[in-house]
C-alpha cells in the first residue's frame, strides 16, 4: 500500500546534498595536509630503515623537507586568500598590485607577499629529489659493477 | 599595501617551467633506476612517485602559467572561470603523490621480502652449485679410479699368461684374452662372433657335462684336470678352474674360467717318470742280461760241442742250440736296451738311412698293401753321428709297428726334417688303429706288447728307445685311437761339417 501510495502520488524530495562554495578549498586544503603529512611520514621511514645513512636518500629526505615547507606556505596563502579574505590582490598596472589586507596589516601584506614566492620552496624540493636519484643511479651503477667484478 | 608584481610574475612562470623540467628529469633517473634493476620494489616505488609529482608539476605549471597569461591580458574573468577546474586538478595530483609516498613502507616491505627471497635463492644456488663441484669432483675422481682399475684388469687380462674366459648363463664365450686364442687355437671372431660355448674346447663331451653340471650345482670349479683338443686335433691338458658372478646393477650372471696350460709340464713329469723306470729297468736288463750271458755262452759252447762228440743226439742239441740263440737274442736285446752295449759312431746321413730302410721294406710281402711314402729332407746333407746299424733297426721297428697298426693295407709316411741347426727329426706316421692311452705311456716298456704270445718279445721300442738316448736324442709318440700314431725321432745333427 505505501509503495502504491509513493508511485501514485509523488511528492518533491531532495535527491542529493547541495555543496557550499568553501567546500571546495578544504578539500584542496586537507590535499596539502595530506601531502605534507605523507612528506613527514617519509622522512621518518627513511630514517627508521636507515636509508638516510645513503647520500641519495638523505636528498630526498631534504626533498621531502622542502615539500613540507611549501605545503605549509601554500596552505597558509590559501588560508589567507581562500578561506578567511583577509588579503585580497588587485593589479593596478603592469607590474605594480596593491595587496589589500582586512586591517590594513602591512605586516599580514608583506607576510602575503612572501608567501606567493612558494616555487621558491618547491623547485628546491623537486631539484633535491631529482639530485636523490641521480646519486642513487649513481651508487646502482657502482654496486653493478662491483658485483661484475670478479 | 602596493608592491612589485615583477618578482612573483618572474618566480611564478620561471619556477613553473623548471617544475616541469626538473619532474622529467627526476622521472627519466627513477626510470634508469627501475631499469637497473627491475626486482627492486622500492625503485618501482620511486618511479610512482616520480611520476606522480610530474603530474602534478605539470598540471600545477600549467595552470599558473595559464592564470599570468590570462591576468595580464586583462582575462581575469575567464581564469576566474577555469580555476576551480585547474585547481581541482592541482589537489588531485599532490594527493596522489601524497598516496604514493604513503605507500613506502609497504614498498619496502615488499622489497625486503624479494631481497630475502633472492638471498635465499642465491644461498641456495650457490649451495647447489657447491654440490654440483662436489659431485663432478667425486665424478672424476670415481671416473679415475674406475677408469685406473679398469686398465689394471684389463692389462692383467690381456696380459695373462694363462688363459682367462668370460661366458654367458649358457657357456657361450663372451670374451677370452690373447692367451686363450694361442691356447685354444681358434680365431677370436669364431669364439665370440659365432658364439661358441666353452664346451667345444673339450676332447671329451661328457667331460664337459661333467663339468658344467659341477659349476651349476656348486657355482665353482677348481683346479680341474681336463683334456682340450684344438682345431688341429692335437690334445693339451689343462688344469681349470672357474666360478658364477652374478654381476651387479642389472648385469646378466656370467660364468668366469681360468685355464692355466699343463700340457708340458703333465708331459716332462711323464719323461721324467718314464726316464726314472727306464733307468731303473735298464740296470735290472743289464744286470740280469749279463749273469745269463756267461751262463748261456757256456750252454751254447758244451753244446756245440756235444754236437760234434754225440751226432746220435744231434736233432735234441739242435733245438738247445736255437732256444739259446734266441735267449742271447733276447739278451743282446736287453743289453742294447740298458746302453750297456758298445756301438761304433761315424758320421752317417739320415735320409741314407731313412731311404735305404724304406727300399728294404717296401720289398717284403707284409708291406704289398701298404703306401708308404718318403719326404726326405731336400736341403743339406742331414749328418748324425751315430751307428748306422742301430738307427736302421729303430727305423727298422718303428714301420713294422706302423705297418702292424695298419693291418697290411693303409698309408705309412716317413718325413725327415731338420729344426734349426741342431736336431734332425725322423717322423713316422700311419693312419692305422692307434694307440689307446691306458697303453701309450707303456710302448717302450721292455716285454710290452700287445701282439699274441709268440708274436713279440716286446723288446723293439724299448731297444729303439735305448738306441735313440744313446744316441743322446729322444723319441716321442702322438697316437689318436682309431686315427693313427706318429713317432717322432730327435737326434742332434752332427756339426762338424758346418
Amino acid at each position: 500500500m505505501t509503495i502504491a501510495g509513493l508511485i501514485l502520488l509523488p511528492i518533491d524530495v531532495s535527491a542529493t546534498q547541495l555543496h557550499s562554495n568553501s567546500e571546495g578549498i578544504i578539500t584542496h586544503q586537507v590535499g596539502h595536509l595530506f601531502f605534507l603529512f605523507s612528506m613527514v611520514a617519509l622522512i621518518f621511514t627513511i630514517t627508521g630503515k636507515g636509508l638516510d645513512k645513503q647520500k641519495g636518500w638523505r636528498l630526498i629526505q631534504y626533498s621531502a623537507f622542502f615539500f613540507i615547507l611549501w605545503n605549509l606556505d601554500a596552505v597558509a596563502a590559501h588560508f589567507f586568500d581562500n578561506q578567511i579574505n583577509a588579503v585580497k590582490i588587485e593589479n593596478i598596472s603592469f607590474g605594480k598590485m596593491r595587496i589589500i589586507t582586512n586591517n590594513d596589516s602591512s605586516l599580514l601584506a608583506w607576510f602575503y607577499y612572501i608567501l606567493k614566492l612558494d616555487h621558491l620552496l618547491c623547485v628546491p624540493a623537486m631539484l633535491l629529489l631529482y639530485r636523490g636519484l641521480s646519486h642513487l643511479v649513481d651508487d646502482q651503477r657502482q654496486m653493478m659493477v662491483k658485483k661484475d667484478t670478479p | 599595501m602596493i608592491a612589485s608584481f615583477i618578482p612573483i610574475l618572474a618566480v611564478d612562470v620561471l619556477g613553473s617551467v623548471a617544475m616541469v623540467v626538473i619532474s622529467l628529469l627526476s622521472l627519466y633517473k627513477a626510470k634508469i633506476l627501475r631499469e637497473m634493476d627491475p626486482d627492486n620494489a622500492v625503485f618501482h616505488y620511486l618511479l610512482w612517485i616520480s611520476m606522480g609529482l610530474t603530474i602534478f608539476s605539470v598540471s600545477r605549471s600549467f595552470g599558473h602559467i595559464l592564470k599570468q597569461f590570462l591576468v595580464l591580458t586583462s582575462n581575469a574573468g575567464t581564469w576566474h572561470s577555469i580555476s576551480a577546474f585547474s585547481g581541482s586538478v592541482n589537489t588531485v595530483s599532490f594527493m596522489l603523490v601524497g598516496l604514493i609516498t604513503l605507500f613506502f613502507n609497504q614498498s619496502w616491505k615488499i622489497n625486503e621480502k624479494i631481497l630475502t627471497g633472492r638471498k635465499k635463492l642465491e644461498d641456495i644456488h650457490i649451495e647447489l652449485m657447491d654440490l654440483n663441484q662436489t659431485l663432478e669432483n667425486k665424478v672424476v675422481e670415481r671416473t679415475e679410479r674406475l677408469t685406473s682399475s679398469e686398465h689394471k684388469c684389463r692389462r692383467i687380462f690381456e696380459q695373462s699368461l694363462d688363459t682367462i674366459i668370460v661366458t654367458d648363463s649358457e657357456f657361450k664365450i663372451m670374451e677370452i684374452n690373447p692367451a686363450g686364442i694361442a691356447l685354444t687355437g681358434y680365431a677370436r671372431d669364431e669364439m665370440i662372433m659365432k658364439k661358441m660355448t666353452a664346451g667345444k674346447f673339450f676332447a671329451d663331451p661328457s667331460e664337459w657335462e661333467r663339468i658344467s653340471n659341477k659349476i651349476g650345482s656348486k657355482e665353482y670349479i677348481l683346479n680341474e684336470e681336463i683334456e682340450f683338443l684344438k682345431p688341429d686335433n692335437e690334445s693339451l691338458l689343462v688344469l681349470m678352474t672357474g666360478g658364477i658372478d652374478y654381476g651387479a646393477f642389472g648385469c646378466a650372471k656370467t660364468y668366469h674360467f681360468i685355464i692355466k696350460n699343463i700340457n708340458e709340464k703333465r708331459q716332462m713329469e711323464r719323461q721324467i717318470a718314464q726316464a726314472d723306470k727306464f733307468a731303473a729297468l735298464g740296470e735290472l736288463s743289464a744286470g740280469v742280461a749279463h749273469e745269463i750271458n756267461n751262463p748261456l755262452g757256456i750252454i751254447l759252447g758244451y753244446t756245440q760241442l756235444l754236437l760234434k762228440l754225440e751226432p746220435k743226439h744231434k736233432d735234441d742239441l739242435k733245438i738247445i742250440e736255437k732256444h739259446v740263440q734266441n735267449c742271447k737274442t733276447v739278451v743282446s736285446d736287453l743289453l742294447s736296451f740298458s746302453r750297456k752295449g758298445s756301438s761304433e759312431l761315424s758320421i752317417i746321413d739320415i735320409n741314407k738311412v731313412v731311404d735305404g730302410v724304406a727300399k728294404f721294406l717296401s720289398n717284403h710281402s707284409d708291406f704289398r698293401n701298404v703306401e708308404m711314402s718318403l719326404n726326405p729332407y731336400t736341403g743339406d746333407r742331414l749328418n748324425i753321428l751315430g751307428n748306422e746299424q742301430e738307427l736302421g733297426q729303430v727305423i727298422v721297428n718303428l714301420l713294422i709297428n706302423a705297418c702292424h697298426a695298419v693291418d697290411g693295407k693303409g698309408n705309412i709316411d716317413i718325413t725327415t726334417q731338420k729344426t734349426g741347426q741342431d736336431n734332425i727329426l725322423i717322423m713316422v706316421k700311419d693312419n692305422g688303429k692307434g694307440i689307446g692311452k691306458k697303453n701309450l705311456s707303456r710302448i717302450f716298456d721292455p716285454f710290452f706288447t700287445t701282439k699274441p704270445v709268440g708274436q713279440g718279445t716286446g723288446l723293439g721300442l724299448s731297444v729303439g728307445y735305448g738306441i735313440i738316448k744313446r744316441h743322446q736324442g729322444d723319441i716321442r709318440v702322438k697316437s689318436s685311437e682309431g686315427k693313427g700314431t706318429l713317432f717322432t725321432i730327435s737326434l742332434p745333427a752332427d756339426r762338424t761339417m758346418a
